[in-house]
C-alpha cells in the first residue's frame, strides 16, 4: 500500500508516493539520488547516514521517511551553497579530518548540528556529539583538532564583531 | 639546490572538496538505468558435500532476470597466490563442496532485493555434511577432516598443510650453543577485521558489444582487471575498471571476491547493471579478515644483549582456502629479519586449512602479530640481563649501509635515530625506571611506558610491478595527470599532483589528475603492496621531469638561449638574470606545436617496483631480492592501568618513524594517527568471536571499534633520511601500515612496566591483566 508523503529537503518540496516500510535513507539515495549520504551499516551503528531533521542528528537508516513529513530534512548536498563551503567543511579539509571521505558527511552533518546548539562546546561536548559516528580512517585526533579550530576561529569572529 | 616548493608540504587533499560536500562518488552511488539488485546465496555449513543444486522455482519468481551457480563458472578458479607450488584453489561459486560457513553456492540478479531474497530462499541446495575442524592445531592432527587433498609440495607428515616456509641463516643451533641466555615463549593473536566503513561493492555492466564496466570498492583497478578477466574467461581487454571512491580498505579489498565475479557474470547472463551490495552482516561474518597467528620464537643472547640466534615457528590458521595464509608465512620472516641483527637464524611458517572464512591482508599483514612476540620477548630478556629496553634495541638496531641477509640494503636506515628520539621525546629511561621501582606500589591506577620497534618493505614484485604516469601540458599551461593510482584515503593522487607540480613548478590545483581506470589511465601498481609513494611517485617525477626537459629545450630555442642558463618558475621560463627573457608555458606549448611537428608536450613515466630483480623472493624457502626500500619505526606507549578492574588505557603514543622523504606531513600523520588508532583497537578492544566456523558478533554494537572516547594522544617525532631533488630519483618509504605494529609491542611492554603483568596474547583484555595480578584465577 503506497501513501503519499510531503517531504522537505534542503529547503525543497517533495510528494512522494511510499510504501509505509521505506527509509529516509532509501529515499535520500536510491529516489533523489542524494548519494553524499551513506549507508555503511543499514542498522544504525556507525553514523554515516546521519542527517538533520530540524536542526537535529538523526540515522537516516533508522527513520521512516514517513516519519519525516512536517521537519526540515538537511543533508550535506544541503550545507554549502553556492559552492562556498562551511567553515566546519573548509576545516575539516585544512586540518587533515578527512581521508577516504565515507564518515565525512555524517561527521559534517554532526558537527553543524554542535554547533548550531552550541558555540562554544568543551573536548567532552565533542565527543559527545560525535560518539555516533564512526572513522576508521583518522583515529579521530585530527577531527577533534577540526573542530576545536572551528570553535576557535567563530569565537574569534564574534570577538573581532563584538570589537567594531 | 632548488627549493622546493610542493612536496614536503601539507598540501590539500584533492579530492578533499568533493568529500566534504557528499559529492564523491562512490561505487553504491553510481546509478544505471535498468540496474539490477544482485544477492548471494551461501552455505550454512562448515563443511559438505553438495549433492544438488536445483535453481528452478527461484526461477519462477517474478522480477527475477539470472540466476548463477557453480555449473555456470566453468570450474572457474581464483587464489590471492597463483603460483605453480601454489595454484588457485577456490571456485568462484562452490561446485561440489562448501568448506566454510558462508561460501558462496549461488548468485540472483533480480528487479528489486525482494525479487532477488525470495528467490534465494527458493533454491533448493541438498548438502552432505562432513566433518570440520576449525582450530589449526587439531587440524594439523593426524585423522582430521582433510579440507583439500594433501599438498604435494610439502614434505611435513600434517594433513591439511596449504602452505610452508621455510628459512634459514647461519647455524642457529651453534648460535644457542654460544649464547649466554637463551629463553623461548609462545606469543598468539587473535582474529579482526578491517573495519572499512564502505561496504564491499560491485557494479558491472555489460555492453551488447560484450565489453564488461565494472565499479568495485577495491585497492587497485589493475589487479581487479587481471583476476575477474581471468576467472570470467575473457581478453583483459574486454574488462574495463572505472574509477570510483573508496571507503577505506586497510587490505581488506585486494582479492578477487566472489560478489566481483557474481556480479560480472549475472550482468553478462541478464544483459543489465548488476549492483551487489555487501550487508555489513555478511561482511563481518563470511568476508575475508586478518590472520590470526601463534608464534613461538627461541632466542639466544650475549651477556651485553647482543642477538645471537633466533628460531622461530608460526602457524597461521588461513581458513578454507589457501587466500593470503601463504602469505603471512613469508612475510613474518621479513618482518622478523629487518629491525634487528641476528646472526643466525631459523624459520618455519605453517599456513593451515582450517573450516573458517578465508583470510586476507589487513595493514600489516603479520607485522603486529610478529612484531608483538619478539619485541615482548626482548624487553624479558633485557629484564634478565639487568639491561634497559632502549638499550638493548640500540645494541641490535640495524645501522645505515647493512645488507639484509636476502641481498637487499637497509640504505639510510633510520631505526637507530628513531628509537634515541623515541626515547628522548618520551624521556623514557627515567619513566621507565621511576614506573618500576613503584613496582609494589597499592595504587589503584598506575602508569606505564613500554617501546617497540618494527620495520616494513616498500613495494616488493608483485603483479602489476610496476607504474606509469603520462604528464599532459594543456594549451593554457596547465597539466592534466593521468595515473592508475587508486586513491584510498591514504592520499595517493594528491601525492602524484605535488610530484609533478614540483618537477614543473606549477600550484596543485592547477593539476588534473584522472585516475584509477584501466582503459584511460597507465598501469599502475595499486594501494596494497606499500610502494606507491615511492613506485608511482616515482614514475610521476620521471613524467614530470621529462616534460620539464622538454619545455626547457623549446624554451632555448625559442629565446636563443643556453638549457642551462634558463630557470622554471611560475608556470614559465626565462633566462637566470633577466627574468624579463621569459615564456609562459602557454606560450611555450603554441611553440612546441608550431615547431616540432604538432608535439603538444606531454611525457609518460615508469618505474618498475625493483629495478634489477626478476621476480618476488620465493614464498616457500624466502630466496631471492624483496624490497628496494625499507621503513623503520620505534612507537612509545605510555599507559594506565585500573588494578581494580583490568581495564588499561592508552594515554600517548610517540611514534618515531622513518619514512624516508614525506611528501605530504599531513597525510604522513593521518596514517600514523590512523595506525595508533587501529592498533588501540587490536590491543584492547576489537575481536571477530567465532564459534565452530560462524561468527557470533557480526556487527559493531557487538565488534568494538574505537570510537571518538578511545583516542590516544599520537605524537609524531620525524626521521628523514632521503631528500628530495628535482630531477633525481628518490627514495621514499612507506608509512601506511607498518606503524601498527611497535606500537601494539609498546602496549605490552607498558602494561608490564605498570603492573608486571607479562602478556602472550592478544587482545589484552581485563581479565588477563587480573589473573596476572593474581586478583582472579
Amino acid at each position: 500500500m503506497k501513501r503519499l508523503i510531503e517531504l522537505s529537503i534542503n529547503g525543497e518540496h517533495y510528494e512522494l508516493a511510499l510504501n509505509s516500510q521505506v527509509t529516509l535513507l532509501e529515499i535520500l539515495r536510491d529516489h533523489l539520488g542524494l548519494t553524499g549520504t551513506k549507508e555503511g551499516c543499514g542498522t544504525g551503528e556507525c553514523g554515516s547516514c546521519t542527517v538533520l531533521a530540524d536542526g537535529k542528528p538523526i540515522l537516516s537508516c533508522l527513520t521512516l521517511a514517513a516519519e519525516c513529513q512536517g521537519m526540515a530534512i538537511t543533508t550535506i548536498e544541503g550545507l554549502s551553497e553556492e559552492n562556498v563551503l562551511t567553515p566546519v567543511q573548509e576545516t575539516f579539509l585544512e586540518k587533515g579530518a578527512v581521508q577516504c571521505g565515507f564518515c565525512t558527511p555524517g561527521m559534517v552533518l554532526s558537527v553543524t548540528a554542535l554547533l548550531h546548539k552550541n558555540n562554544n562546546p568543551t573536548e567532552t561536548d565533542i565527543r559527545k556529539a560525535l560518539e555516533g559516528n564512526l572513522c576508521r580512517c583518522t583515529g579521530y585526533n585530527k577531527i577533534i583538532e577540526a573542530v576545536n579550530e572551528v570553535v576557535q576561529r567563530s569565537s574569534c569572529h564574534a570577538h573581532e564583531e563584538n570589537q567594531t | 639546490m632548488t627549493e622546493l616548493d610542493y612536496v614536503g608540504k601539507r598540501v590539500l587533499r584533492k579530492d578533499g572538496p568533493e568529500k566534504v560536500t557528499g559529492r564523491a562518488l562512490y561505487t553504491a552511488d553510481i546509478h544505471l538505468p535498468g540496474t539490477l539488485v544482485g544477492r548471494i546465496l551461501r552455505s550454512p555449513h562448515p563443511h559438505a558435500r553438495i549433492v544438488n543444486v536445483d535453481t528452478s522455482r527461484a526461477r519462477g519468481v517474478p522480477g527475477v532476470k539470472a540466476i548463477i551457480t557453480g555449473q555456470d563458472t566453468h570450474g572457474a578458479m581464483h587464489g590471492f597466490v597463483e603460483t605453480p607450488r601454489y595454484p588457485p584453489d577456490q571456485h568462484c561459486l562452490a561446485l561440489d563442496r562448501v568448506r566454510y560457513v558462508g561460501e558462496e553456492v549461488a548468485a540472483v540478479a533480480a528487479t528489486d532485493e525482494y525479487a532477488a531474497e525470495e528467490a534465494l530462499r527458493l533454491i533448493d541446495v541438498e548438502y552432505e555434511p562432513l566433518p570440520a575442524v576449525f582450530d589449526p592445531f587439531e587440524a594439523m592432527e593426524p585423522g582430521a577432516p582433510e579440507i583439500h587433498p594433501r599438498h604435494p609440495k610439502i614434505s611435513d607428515p600434517f594433513p591439511n598443510i596449504a602452505g610452508k616456509t621455510e628459512s634459514s641463516w647461519g647455524n642457529v643451533e651453534e648460535g644457542f650453543a654460544h649464547s649466554d641466555y637463551v629463553t623461548e615463549g609462545r606469543f598468539e593473536s587473535h582474529l579482526r577485521t578491517h573495519g572499512y566503513l564502505e561496504p564491499q561493492c560491485t557494479l558491472a555492466s555489460v555492453e551488447p558489444s560484450g565489453k564488461l564496466n565494472v565499479w568495485t570498492s577495491s585497492q587497485g583497478p589493475f589487479i581487479k582487471r587481471a583476476k575477474l578477466a581471468r576467472a570470467l574467461r575473457l581478453p583483459q581487454s574486454t574488462v574495463r575498471v572505472h574509477k570510483a571512491y573508496v571507503g577505506g580498505a586497510f587490505g581488506g579489498k585486494i582479492d578477487l571476491f566472489a560478489h566481483e565475479y557474481c556480479a560480472c557474470l549475472l550482468s553478462m547472463k541478464a544483459g543489465r547493471p548488476v549492483l551487489i551490495v555487501a550487508s555489513r552482516e555478511e561482511i563481518f561474518s563470511v568476508y575475508r579478515h586478518g590472520q590470526p597467528l601463534w608464534t613461538e620464537v627461541k632466542t639466544g643472547v650475549k651477556k651485553d644483549g647482543t642477538i645471537v640466534a633466533q628460531q622461530f615457528k608460526v602457524v597461521n590458521s588461513c581458513g578454507a582456502y589457501r587466500g593470503s595464509g601463504v602469505v603471512v608465512i613469508f612475510l613474518t620472516w621479513g618482518f622478523a629479519m629487518l629491525p634487528y641483527r641476528v646472526a643466525n637464524l631459523k624459520w618455519d611458517g605453517y599456513a593451515v586449512y582450517t573450516n573458517n572464512p578465508v583470510r586476507c591482508p589487513q595493514r600489516g599483514h603479520g607485522a603486529p602479530q610478529l612484531r608483538f612476540a619478539v619485541e615482548s620477548q626482548l624487553d624479558m630478556i633485557a629484564q634478565e640481563l639487568g639491561l634497559d629496553p632502549i638499550e638493548i634495541r640500540l645494541k641490535n638496531a640495524r645501522q645505515p649501509g647493512e645488507e639484509l641477509p636476502n641481498g637487499d640494503n637497509v640504505h639510510n636506515c633510520g631505526l637507530p635515530e628513531c628509537v634515541q628520539k623515541a626515547a628522548e621525546h618520551t624521556r623514557f629511561r627515567e619513566t621507565h625506571a621511576e614506573n618500576r621501582s613503584r613496582a609494589s606500589s597499592t595504587d589503584r591506577y598506575r602508569r606505564g611506558i613500554g617501546i617497540g620497534v618494527s620495520a616494513y618493505f616498500s613495494g616488493s614484485l608483485i603483479y602489476p610491478n610496476s607504474s606509469s604516469v603520462v604528464v599532459k601540458m594543456n594549451d593554457d599551461g596547465t597539466v592534466t595527470v593521468l595515473t592508475g593510482s587508486m586513491d584510498i584515503g591514504q592520499g595517493a593522487e594528491t601525492i602524484v599532483s605535488q610530484i609533478v607540480a614540483e618537477e614543473l613548478k606549477i600550484p596543485v590545483n592547477e593539476i588534473e589528475v584522472i585516475a584509477g581506470d584501466t582503459e584511460t589511465t597507465p598501469v599502475d601498481i595499486g594501494s596494497w603492496i606499500s610502494g606507491h609513494a615511492y613506485v608511482s611517485g616515482n614514475a610521476a617525477r620521471e613524467a614530470g621531469g621529462q616534460v620539464r626537459e622538454k619545455l626547457l629545450q623549446i624554451a632555448a630555442d625559442e629565446m636563443e638561449a643556453n638549457v642551462k642558463d634558463l630557470i622554471v618558475d611560475d608556470k614559465s621560463v626565462y633566462v637566470v638574470g633577466s627574468p624579463d627573457r621569459r615564456l609562459t608555458y602557454s606560450q611555450l606549448v603554441a611553440a612546441s606545436i608550431r615547431k616540432n611537428r604538432g608535439e603538444p608536450i606531454s611525457a609518460e613515466g615508469h618505474w618498475r617496483t625493483m629495478r634489477d630483480e626478476p621476480v618476488h623472493p620465493s614464498l616457500a624457502t624466502t630466496k631471492g631480492r624483496w624490497s628496494e626500500n625499507y621503513a623503520f619505526d620505534a612507537q612509545v606507549a605510555e599507559v594506565e592501568v585500573d588494578t581494580e578492574t583490568g581495564l588499561v588505557r592508552l594515554l600517548r603514543a610517540v611514534t618515531a618513524h622513518d619514512c624516508g622523504f614525506p611528501i605530504n606531513p599531513l597525510l604522513v600523520e593521518g596514517q600514523v594517527d590512523g595506525q595508533v588508532s587501529m592498533a588501540l583497537g587490536h590491543a584492547f578492544m576489537e575481536q571477530v568471536v567465532m564459534k565452530e566456523g560462524r561468527t557470533v558478533n557480526p556487527n559493531w554494537l557487538d565488534y568494538h571499534m574505537p570510537c571518538i572516547h578511545n583516542v590516544a594522544v599520537s605524537q609524531h617525532v620525524e626521521v628523514i633520511t632521503e631528500q628530495y631533488q628535482v630531477g633525481k630519483p628518490y627514495r621514499t618509504k612507506e608509512v601506511g601500515e607498518g606503524l601498527v605494529s611497535g606500537i601494539l609491542a609498546a602496549i605490552a611492554n607498558a602494561v608490564y612496566n605498570a603492573v608486571g603483568v607479562r602478556l602472550h596474547s592478544t587482545p589484552f583484555t581485563p581479565e588477563k591483566i587480573l589473573r596476572g595480578l593474581g586478583k582472579i584465577k
